[in-house]
């Protein structure tokens, strides 16, 4: 036991030795979670701005005191910026169409008397779909003018309107900010950085065939396997606290105990690890693997729960994501870090992610002696 | 190009790789994110939800039969109190509790606004958002029934908004981000990494010595990669198509065409990457970024207009950002090629550039090779 203890502290040993003499695959370590972080904050920011320039064409066939008014509200809209009015309808459409502009709203004739008559008037919304996001913005400020016009108009005739507001009390209290994200990168970044670890700590090997000569040592491949994970455990330390202190800077609160976020992250990468592990004994070369690692990176974020919760996919989705170990742990690390649960209530997170590395790992060992 | 193919032959767990796994990975991973084209799908409708009726009133009953009638709460869970029910949050028993405050109906009926308070555990990531826009819609259309005159009115002078534009399923919007991605990822791949290796084994300055001329290398390299595109693009479509039901809006040889021209822009950019030296671990790494990069610059996820200062600047730099603007253009709105011609020419413009300054850097590497 004694031996094996101490086979496996001398791997671990030598893995860091050899990442320090390596400068390239170091700075990926310590560069990595700060580039992704800094691309997801670009995303986070152009969806959580408070107000936006989408251009809007707007064609007021109508001239009336009322219309005017729906104009100025739109006019002063933060989130669209009406570039041009139009004299016809066919120009508003094809401003749409050509690309001058992402909506173009037309205030038909009769618009105004309609409503000071209080029959239902309407007004053509037309949206360029193609761009999914920005469209949706225009259909939401044009409803908000709309709506704003017709409390006016409601009011300024003696009318009241029923109304039934909606008060949203998140359980978590933190504010509705682009941080959504954080946990499920933080899990992201442990799941790739281990994939990477297992291309630098066996594959390569075997191309250098330094891995035979190891295998032809005294330390048995379980110490030898054992070595290298406590080696991805101790990156993953590393990578974790860099992490955390990006949160912190960003201004997230990690209500639950930071000892349970770096328990969970070292889980996600001992089971990435055991997975790598046994990959890599049918895959020998670190650039196919290395590939394989990116080709199932897009699949990860939508089914691991790394941007969307499991719950929120489609049932087919739902399942695959349940039967993923990393989805356990992302569930966990937002639990952890959003709601400040404790150990007991990601006990079943955990089991999963461990059971799932404990059976992994021998299968590999087994796989790799029959390889070598 | 049949040295290429030979290649490729050997190496079965490439073949799998590069056609199988990541046109099948990543479609049925949006499949299963999205569910399918004609799906209608609202992610709260199977979720155990609390409604808690604090008012017991007629009007609060009618505001229950609304909810759950509506087709997006099916697991609507009665009888718990408004405590016990905000305890279970974060347990996974419970997502969100839908409260009744006790004034609801008096309030209505007196032309206040009355309230409803959600509580929703907010560590399952959109769910919040999704809560948030099923509960307008039923609210929107919500009638209390109260027999007022005033209601009645309110009806009646509505402004309703025609919304006119195509209308695009998820699935369909996703399916442009899928095939770009397969084709930029496994062809920057193929050509950046297979040169790189070849000058690792040495065996692309044997190339040189031969009698094939560099741009015929670059012609076989190019042709041997659009011809895996197309399996790609067959893969990637045809599951879209027969396994989800995705329609997109214009025909399959456009949707071809822009493939293979956006294949073309990455493979000359492959080509210039491998031209200034990178080894097969730099076009790795270089690969990575450049998928996470056009992730958040190219129109990926965020239209270009959303983008701010420098975010937008490199979008409108970027050539890729106008290959997804054909796609989109096409592929969703139906638009003709004939009318994304700026896009077009940029595009174009870029894969002359690209393949120009790589040939020229490839053959001053060749000279020093050869000499």
């Amino acid at each position: 036991m004694n031996r094996q203890i101490n086979d496996t502290a001398a791997v671990t040993a030598k893995e860091l030795r050899q990442l320090l003499r390596d400068p390239l695959s170091l700075a990926l370590t310590i560069m990595f979670p700060i580039l992704l972080i800094q691309l997801f904050a670009v995303i986070v920011t152009a969806f959580s701005a408070t107000s936006y320039n989408i251009s809007v064409v707007v064609s007021d066939l109508d001239g009336s005191s009322v219309s005017k008014i729906l104009v100025d509200k739109l006019t002063s809209s933060h989130v669209i910026h009406v570039i041009q009015f139009l004299q016809t309808e066919e120009q508003a459409l094809h401003a749409v169409q050509s690309g001058a502009a992402t909506g173009a709203v037309i205030i038909p004739k009769g618009f105004g008397d309609a409503l000071l008559n209080s029959r239902s008037a309407f007004i053509v919304l037309q949206t360029d779909n193609s761009k999914i996001t920005s469209s949706a913005l225009v259909q939401s400020a044009v409803t908000s003018s709309v709506q704003a016009l017709s409390a006016m108009t409601a009011h300024g005739s003696g009318m009241y309107s029923a109304q039934v507001e909606m008060v949203l009390r998140p359980i978590s209290g933190r504010p509705p900010s682009g941080d959504t994200f954080l946990p499920g990168m933080l899990g992201m970044i442990t799941i790739l950085g281990a994939f990477d670890d297992i291309v630098n700590a066996i594959t390569r090997e075997r191309e250098r065939g330094t891995f035979p000569r190891m295998v032809l040592t005294p330390a048995s491949i379980l110490s030898i396997y054992s070595g290298k994970i406590s080696a991805t455990v101790v990156l993953n330390a590393i990578r974790t606290t860099l992490m955390v202190a990006i949160f912190i800077l960003t201004g997230l609160v990690i209500r639950g105990n930071i000892l349970l976020v770096y328990l969970t992250t070292t889980l996600i990468a001992m089971f990435t690890m055991s997975l790598g592990l046994l990959l890599s004994t049918r895959i020998r070369s670190s650039s196919t693997l290395t590939v394989l690692e990116i080709a199932i990176t897009f699949p990860l974020f939508q089914l691991s729960g790394a941007v969307q919760s499991p719950e929120m996919l489609a049932p087919g989705g739902r399942a695959i994501a349940w039967m993923l170990p990393w989805t356990y742990g992302n569930d966990a690390l937002r639990r952890v870090i959003y709601l400040g649960v404790g150990i007991d209530a990601i006990a079943i997170n955990i089991i999963v992610l461990l059971v799932s590395s404990l059976v992994l790992l021998p299968i590999a060992t087994l796989l790799s002696k029959r390889t070598i | 190009m049949s040295n290429e193919f030979r290649l490729l032959r050997r190496n079965r767990t490439a073949i799998i790789i590069s056609l199988l796994i990541v046109p099948v990975f990543f479609t049925v991973s949006l499949g299963g994110a999205t569910g399918g084209a004609g799906e209608t799908f609202s992610p709260t409708t199977h979720i155990p939800i609390a409604f808690v009726d604090n008012d017991l009133t007629a009007a609060s009953s009618r505001l229950y039969n609304a909810i759950s009638s509506s087709g997006n709460f099916d697991n609507l869970v009665q009888g718990y109190r408004e405590d016990n029910a905000v305890a279970l949050l974060g347990t996974g028993r419970v997502f969100a509790v839908i409260t009744v405050p006790e004034g609801f109906e008096k309030n209505l009926a007196n032309g206040n606004a009355a309230s409803l308070v959600v509580y929703v555990d907010d560590s399952v990531n959109g769910l919040e958002e999704e809560l948030s826009s099923s509960l307008h819609r039923i609210l929107r259309n919500f009638e209390p029934d109260l027999a007022t005159e005033s209601v009645a009115s309110r009806v009646s002078s509505g402004i309703e908004i025609v919304r006119k534009g195509a209308t695009i399923s998820g699935f369909v919007f996703g399916l442009t981000i899928i095939l770009a991605l397969v084709t930029i990822f496994a062809t920057f791949y193929e050509i950046a990494g297979g040169m790189s290796r070849e000058s690792e084994d040495g065996t692309y300055a044997r190339l040189l010595l031969s009698p094939t001329s560099l741009a015929a290398v670059m012609m076989g390299k190019s042709m041997y990669d659009l011809l895996l595109n197309v399996i790609r693009t067959f893969v990637v479509l045809g599951i879209a198509v027969y396994a989800y039901g995705g329609r997109p809006n214009t025909d399959f040889g456009t949707i071809l065409a822009l493939s293979l021209l956006i294949s073309l822009l990455t493979m000359s950019f492959g080509f210039l990457i491998s031209a200034l030296g990178a080894g097969v671990r730099a076009v790795i790494i270089i690969e990575f970024f450049l998928v996470l990069f056009l992730f958040s610059f190219s129109g990926f996820i965020i239209d270009r207009e959303l983008l701010r200062g420098i975010s937008q600047t490199i979008s409108y730099a970027l050539p890729w950002a106008y290959g997804m603007e054909l796609l989109r253009g096409t592929m969703l709105v139906g638009q003709p090629l004939s009318a994304l011609g700026t896009q077009l020419t940029f595009v174009l413009a870029s894969i002359a550039l690209f393949y120009g300054l790589s040939y020229v850097l490839l053959r001053l590497s060749r000279e020093r090779l050869v000499m």
